[in-house]
């Protein structure tokens, strides 16, 4: 197990950021989440080597942050708002038609599978808010954020995605 | 009709502001070319202090105090600049971000030479992979141009700016929490004292401050005090020999405005102007509907009936009527709302945030949420309301302003609690009565928004 080439001059940068390795933390184990796309165990004790930390306290970080992903979400991992900005503008029916049109349950960071489909293209997994109230309800697939949303706005969207 | 004062987002739709090229076309880096060459960093500090800016993050202490319980001779410092925005309701630090993340990194600048610090993080958070992208860019341009790094515009002075991405956690937008945080762990608030200004990340002197507060730094320093004192409120007499910070109110503020208006945006106003008519500002109500309830600064504020709008957004006049001005997320709900149903979506949140280590918080936010639940879905029974607000008054207190928690958090799921269930209780009780949701099913045989009306007047 080990970075890229390109993963490891990332991770030499951001290490010289910080007086001690592990506040290096977050930074390192978004980048291991993006090389590998979810955190592992084995993932956990490289990590835990790379900063010099015991993989507990690797562990102890995965478990507390939502954006760190033990299993597998799938290619594409949709993220809908539902807090109470985004429940006001009708969130719930956007959350519904997702449901309806993936064929899946709603996933949250502790269940990744409930939520995706079984060809592993989607995820869909409900998030608390993403501070873009004003243009809500909201999603973001994968990195990037949609405003506004409508069910039809949200077919246009998926059918984009191949 | 109440105009838009827009000082921090002006020029905000111009096209690439956020590159160095076009914002020093728009009078970029003045300020700190004027900090840096001009004026030394007591004189700064001092600036900042008669300006009366107070933070926008929440809190809404005195930036120039704050600055002032720094030791000067402890090395080295460090600056945390607040981009974690994740306060429900709260959408006004991601245009800053965007848009224009010079003015952003001036700010930091600035107040870092007047501080006396070399390092500086701005702990983002984890979804906005988009702003963070512009920032680092930003801060790229910046190392080139020479506004960033060592011998800053040949003046001597050093400068470092990182980034540093979250990772989904609420309780990392609280000051310590973000220090744990940064510090590669679980971001669990500190018991204070000590105060981050005095023993903050790696244990060293740490100025936490809002993105807002900071993006209004280089206007203070290229317009003076007296500018941006003339913005806003003061309820300080004009003659008081030593004006008391709490009730200074100076300055514009962002506002995300959000819910059942017409036109839902981020607007930049006086502080001071009501609330009423910052509704107007964003087009008023939706549809013609009433107004039922506002949440005047973010979801941890106590929420304000429609008959209490006339109050001047500030952060004095908002904490007279018991509730904050927070971080300014408004958050307008219209006739069709179900309190209770508010409610419960909020303290799902808050028990899905809480990060455990206070007893109240860890037991009191899920305890409550489940009162409520019940209650929305009819299941609730006699005594839930008095119930619910007992456990809420064991987390916090909001008539003796009390708290049992590690921090301020327990008070953003206790205050809520108690305001919506006494200011909307003929809607709790009738929830019970009924056994069902009697809004959102519409039952005319059950209490209209008309009936809570009423009783709210004639309380
Ligand atoms: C639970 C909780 C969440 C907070 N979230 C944020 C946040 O997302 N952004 C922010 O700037 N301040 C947040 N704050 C306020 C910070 O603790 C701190 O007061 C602020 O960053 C100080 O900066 P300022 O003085 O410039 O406002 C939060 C506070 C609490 C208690
Ligand atoms: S009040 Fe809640 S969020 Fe704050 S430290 Fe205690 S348990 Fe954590
Ligand atoms: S509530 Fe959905 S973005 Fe804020």
């Amino acid at each position: 197990m080990g970075f890229s080439e390109s993963a490891q001059e990332a991770f030499n940068t951001l290490i010289r950021r910080y007086p001690i390795k592990e506040a290096a933390m977050l930074p390192v184990l978004h980048l291991a989440q993006r090389e590998w796309g979810h955190i592992t165990p084995e993932i956990m004790l490289y990590v835990a080597k790379l900063l010099d930390v015991s993989p507990m306290k690797v562990r102890d970080v995965v478990t507390f942050y939502p954006m760190f992903l033990e299993q597998p979400p799938g290619k594409y991992l949709i993220r809908v708002c539902s807090t109470l900005p985004c429940a006001l503008q009708e969130s719930r029916k956007i959350v519904e038609h997702l449901r309806q049109r993936l064929g899946v349950d709603v996933a949250d960071e502790h269940d990744i599978t409930r939520g995706t489909t079984p060809d592993g293209k989607f995820t869909l997994m409900k998030v608390e808010c993403l501070a873009a109230c004003n243009v809500a309800p909201v999603m973001m697939v994968n990195e990037t954020l949609h405003t506004e949303l409508t069910p039809e706005k949200v077919d246009e969207i998926l059918d984009g995605l191949e | 009709m109440v105009q838009e004062r827009r000082i921090l987002y002006e020029h905000l739709d111009v096209p690439d502001i956020n590159t160095l090229e076009v914002y020093l076309q728009y009078n970029g880096y003045r300020g700190v070319e004027k900090a840096l060459k001009e004026l030394d960093p007591e004189t700064i500090t001092q600036t900042v202090s008669d300006s009366g800016l107070r933070g926008r993050g929440g809190a809404g202490f005195s930036t120039g105090m704050k600055w002032r319980f720094v030791p000067r001779d402890i090395t080295p410092k460090y600056l945390c600049c607040n981009a974690d925005e994740s306060e429900p309701g709260t959408c006004k630090d991601r245009y800053v971000i965007e848009r224009k993340p010079h003015m952003l990194l001036e700010g930091i600048i600035i107040a870092c030479y007047a501080i006396g610090i070399n390092t500086a993080y701005v702990y983002i958070r984890g979804e906005f992979t988009a702003g963070k992208k512009i920032l680092d860019a930003a801060i790229e341009e910046a190392y080139e141009a020479g506004y960033l790094g060592k011998d800053i515009l040949g003046t001597g002075f050093d400068l470092d700016v990182y980034t540093h991405p979250g990772a989904g956690a609420y309780i990392c937008g609280e000051e310590t929490g973000l220090i744990e945080s940064l510090e590669g762990r679980r971001g669990q608030p500190r018991n204070k004292p000590p105060f981050p200004a005095v023993e903050g990340l790696f244990g060293k002197p740490t100025v936490v401050q809002n993105v807002e507060t900071l993006a209004n730094l280089p206007f203070i320093v290229l317009n003076g005090a007296e500018w941006f004192t003339s913005m806003g409120v003061d309820y300080n007499p004009p003659d008081a020999e030593k004006p008391n910070p709490m009730l200074v109110n100076t300055g514009t503020k962002l506002y995300g405005v959000s819910g059942h208006v017409e036109k839902p945006g981020v607007y930049e106003l006086e502080l001071g102007l009501t609330c009423r008519e910052l509704i107007e500002v964003a087009g008023g109500v939706r549809g013609g509907n009433r107004l039922k309830a506002v949440i005047p600064g973010g979801s941890s504020a106590p929420v304000l009936t429609h008959y209490e709008i006339d109050v001047p957004m500030d952060f004095t006049s908002l904490q007279s009527a018991k509730t904050m001005l927070g971080s300014g997320g408004i958050i307008v709900m219209d006739e069709t709302v179900c309190m209770v149903d508010a409610l419960l979506n909020l303290l799902k949140f808050y028990a899905h945030e809480s990060c455990g280590q206070c007893t109240p918080c860890r037991w009191g936010t899920p305890w409550a949420r489940d009162i409520v639940d019940r209650i929305e879905h009819g299941e609730g029974r006699p005594g839930d309301i008095e119930k619910l607000q007992d456990v809420a008054n064991n987390i916090a207190n909001i008539d003796t302003f009390t708290w049992e928690t590690i921090c301020v958090f327990g008070i953003s799921v206790s205050w809520p609690a108690v305001s919506y269930s006494r200011k909307f209780l003929p809607e709790f009780e009738a929830h019970i009565r009924e056994g069902k949701c009697i809004v959102l099913d519409r039952d005319e045989a059950c209490v209209s928004p008309e009936d809570n009306y009423a009783w709210m007047k004639s309380q």
